[in-house]
């Protein structure tokens, strides 16, 4: 059992007091200006408004004394990618993340403040579910919702449901088959319990029908939103106290979860990115497993049943940046392979567009779309019925703009294995 | 099925992991970042100075001392590698193991190599040819005067000169920029509405029988770019690579990388390996730095290929140590003294000839010739022996060393 101290959280002012000066900092002397972080970057590629990874980044940093040299960092979108292919090993992404929260300290804007609030828009929404569905997709609605706060017309809104998922787990019947596997605690984030309340049954499902008993603890947000969007102090209380949340199940179980980009902020981004050092961080992000991630480890340890019905289908796929940069390539890609006869086509995209809530910006909207758009093209061309993808935002991003369904990989999993 | 872990995503673990798989393996790739594919100039260098211009590679590779890699590793595995290759990629590279090309640097020298893109070898030049080179006025990097200028005063290795001059064309990549890369002119050229206007943008201007030399932007995801703008000109054209971000790198990185996905190869980037588990001469597992707690590949077989210093593969600490610095291999050329001269401009720094002694089945070997580990080998810029750079030989060791490695691995693992 990992033995922790638990210490208060980290401060707002270490918060920002870090950004620049630690972890991060020190890696922008690696940089040698090869360029490769530039080719690959999504915006960039579609506006001149983002000079670039390279010169916001590790550039701009060396002029930067508190003050930014240059706004059109405000441009970048978080999305990670510079960092995953930088060959030097230079934290790009994580230097701009906190330079922008350096720079919007003193006038955050409150449509970034109101879209970062995921728990409660889901605890909002989910009393009044038809009518918050109704609302989101009422164009005056929408436009006088654009006008007031800034959040693009056309911009994916989460699909409120009628039943969170905890409520869902408290009352369904017990499951049948008797655990032979052991313990382990579901991680369902704020998207998963309020809106892909599905994904996280199926989920639960699969690791039940594989033998595992699954706790889910009352559990909050992982500050993911507020962290993208510079607000260092909520997203540090966030983390923190989730971490009390799992960690309230047992302290050496392994915890899935089926949402991607949170687990993400839980094995690196806050510590990275915020520099929150605390060890019930480490130890949360030391035992938490994408869900993807858990049943390919199954696989190469020879322990995942493979009996999986043939579905004669192709499916595109697409990856999101949070996944990637967890530095566990695409496991789904190589668990959908063993169900007989589906072929799953990797989009080979780099972003979808939307980085959390980066392309619901009014004035980020057509950015994102144009990032997205070879994606969104990809996908309607592979299978205009289905596509999937492993984090929420991305996939409410894909489907408003391709107009195909897009689901967790796990759910074609859970068909496989005959789950309904 | 046998697994195999190959580290680094250049050339070398690049075309091992393409063979590896090919050959029936499943193979990780685990690399820190994307691999300096697109740094290079999307040719394969195989000798290109020994010291004096070589004309005919494979002959000056069969004719080195013992000590160079080339030696080690075999002109049949080099000539192997360069028909694999080719194979791989087969609309992306052209070329003959027994004749360079003499080709148009983008400060118009004239650069020695063995293999290279279709759309460049129209500029490996004859005397008396003539040559117009034109630049984009809102292209970085290219300076079509500078790359004139100097080529028309350049004897041709073939003899004689050509007749060179240049133009300027204003065509912007994109609105809203005035100084774009060459990537983002590349993207633009994938279109071939662009194509045509950028044609007829300066067709009036050239002369009759002038061969166009164009900066290597002509497309990055069609490879036929090139071939429509020459045909809309109605002249013979050819890119010249420009420094990074090298579109023709891009282009032979990723057909390479796609290869090596279609054939199963699963690719795990962004996290350098730090660490190896091994016991009884036998490396089981390395372990990359993901955050918070690392994460452990086991594997049957493992290629080093994560190049040299430029990677971070070696080390010099402040003491004038050497160290490779993920299995801590022994090092053949880290004793020499001095290891760095102070002759900036003299001979060759003993220190880039540092690397890991192989064997002939490219096998690191410890003092005593045996292998260090039973299960490892290395290919590419960490073999020691050679100054790439100054013999232009990189490509062409990491090519047959990757070929050399992946064959032998298969060999024992089947």
């Amino acid at each position: 059992m990992t033995e922790v101290n638990d210490r208060p959280a980290t401060t707002a002012k270490a918060g920002l007091e870090f950004a620049g000066h630690e972890l991060s900092r020190a890696s922008l002397d690696s940089c040698v200006k090869c360029t490769i972080c530039e080719t690959q970057c999504p915006v960039s590629a579609v506006t001149p408004l983002f000079t670039g990874p390279k010169f916001i980044g590790p550039q701009a940093e060396r002029f930067r004394n508190g003050e930014s040299v240059d706004h059109s960092l405000d441009y970048c979108s978080s999305c990670g990618t510079c960092t995953l292919v930088c060959p030097q090993g230079v934290q790009v992404a994580e230097l701009n993340s906190q330079a922008r929260a350096v720079m919007k300290a003193d006038h955050m804007p409150i449509r970034d403040r109101l879209v970062s609030q995921t728990t409660l828009m889901g605890k909002l929404m989910t009393p009044v579910a038809p009518l918050a569905r109704w609302a989101l997709g009422n164009k005056p609605i929408r436009t006088l919702m654009e006008a007031a706060v800034k959040v693009h017309r056309d911009a994916p809104m989460p699909p409120a449901q009628s039943q969170t998922f905890q409520s869902w787990f408290a009352s369904r019947p017990r499951p049948a088959t008797v655990p032979t596997r052991g313990t382990l605690v579901f991680f369902h984030g704020c998207a998963g319990g309020y809106f892909e309340v599905e994904t996280s049954k199926k989920t639960v499902e699969v690791l039940e029908h594989l033998g595992y008993e699954v706790l889910v603890p009352r559990q909050g947000c992982c500050g993911l939103a507020q962290q993208s969007n510079g607000l260092f102090d909520e997203a540090t209380a966030s983390v923190l106290k989730l971490c009390d949340d799992l960690r309230s199940s047992g302290k050496d179980l392994t915890i899935i979860s089926s949402s991607g980009s949170c687990t993400g902020m839980l094995k690196h981004e806050a510590h990275e990115i915020m520099g929150v050092s605390d060890d019930r961080l480490a130890d949360v992000g030391t035992r938490i497993r994408d869900t993807m991630e858990f049943l390919l480890d199954l696989h190469d340890a020879g322990e995942l049943p493979t009996d999986f019905a043939p579905m004669p289908m192709t499916v595109p796929y697409h990856a999101p940046c949070q996944l990637k940069s967890q530095g566990i390539g695409k496991p789904a890609l190589e668990v959908l392979r063993l169900i007989p006869e589906l072929t799953v086509v990797d989009s080979e995209k780099v972003c979808c567009g939307i980085a959390g809530t980066y392309g619901l910006k009014k004035e980020k909207y057509e950015i994102a779309q144009a990032v997205g758009r070879p994606l969104f093209e990809m996908v309607k061309a592979t299978n205009p019925d289905l596509a999937l993808c492993d984090t929420e935002t991305c996939r409410w991003q894909i489907e408003q703009s391709s107009g195909v369904k897009t689901v967790h990989p796990i759910w074609m999993i859970h068909a496989a294995y005959g789950l309904g | 099925m046998s697994r195999v872990v190959v580290i680094g995503a250049g050339l070398a673990g690049l075309v091992a992991a393409n063979r590896l798989a090919a050959g029936g393996a499943k193979v990780v790739l685990l690399s820190k970042g994307l691999g300096g594919l697109q740094l290079g100039q999307g040719t394969i260098d195989v000798f290109g100075y020994a010291p004096e211009r070589v004309s005919n590679p494979i002959r000056t590779v069969q004719a080195l001392p013992g000590t160079h890699p080339y030696t080690r590793v075999g002109a049949t595995n080099l000539l192997a590698g360069l028909a694999y290759l080719k194979e791989l990629v087969p609309d992306l590279l052209v070329g003959d193991p027994e004749a360079n090309y003499q080709l148009p640097t983008a400060v118009g020298a004239i650069r020695p190599t063995c293999l290279a893109q279709p759309s460049m070898v129209a500029g490996n030049l004859g005397a008396g040819d003539r040559v117009v080179i034109v630049g984009l006025r809102q292209l970085k990097d290219f300076h079509p005067q500078l790359v004139a200028e100097n080529l028309a005063r350049t004897d041709l290795p073939s003899g004689g000169r050509a007749k060179v001059r240049h133009l300027l064309v204003d065509f912007p990549a994109r609105e809203g920029e005035i100084d774009s890369s060459a990537l983002t002119y590349a993207r633009a050229f994938d279109d071939p509405g662009v194509r045509e206007r950028f044609a007829r943008a300066f067709i009036g201007e050239l002369e009759s029988d002038e061969i166009v030399g164009l900066p290597a932007v002509l497309g990055v995801s069609d490879p036929n770019a090139w071939r429509h703008v020459a045909e809309k000109l109605g002249h013979p054209v050819f890119e010249i690579p420009l420094p990074p971000p090298s579109v023709p790198g891009i282009r032979l990185n990723e057909a390479l990388t796609a290869s090596a996905k279609a054939a199963g190869v699963r690719f795990v980037p962004g996290t350098r390996v730090f660490d190896f588990r091994a016991s009884d001469r036998r490396v089981g597992s390395v372990t990359i730095a993901v955050e918070p707690a690392g994460r452990e590949f086991a594997a049957d077989a493992f290629v080093l290929a994560g190049g040299g210093f430029e990677s971070g593969a070696l080390e010099l600490d402040s003491h004038g140590r050497v160290r490779e610095t993920l299995f801590g291999l022994p090092l053949e050329g880290a004793d020499a003294v001095p290891l760095i001269h102070g002759d900036y401009w003299g001979g060759e720094q003993p220190l880039f000839t540092v690397g890991v002694r192989v064997g002939s089945d490219l096998k690191p070997l410890d003092a005593s010739g045996k292998p260090v580990y039973d299960n490892l080998w290395a290919a590419g810029g960490i073999i020691a022996g050679s100054a790439g750079w100054a013999e232009k030989c990189g490509d062409g060791i990491a090519l047959a060393s990757a070929m050399a490695a992946a064959d032998s691995i298969l060999k024992e693992l089947s």
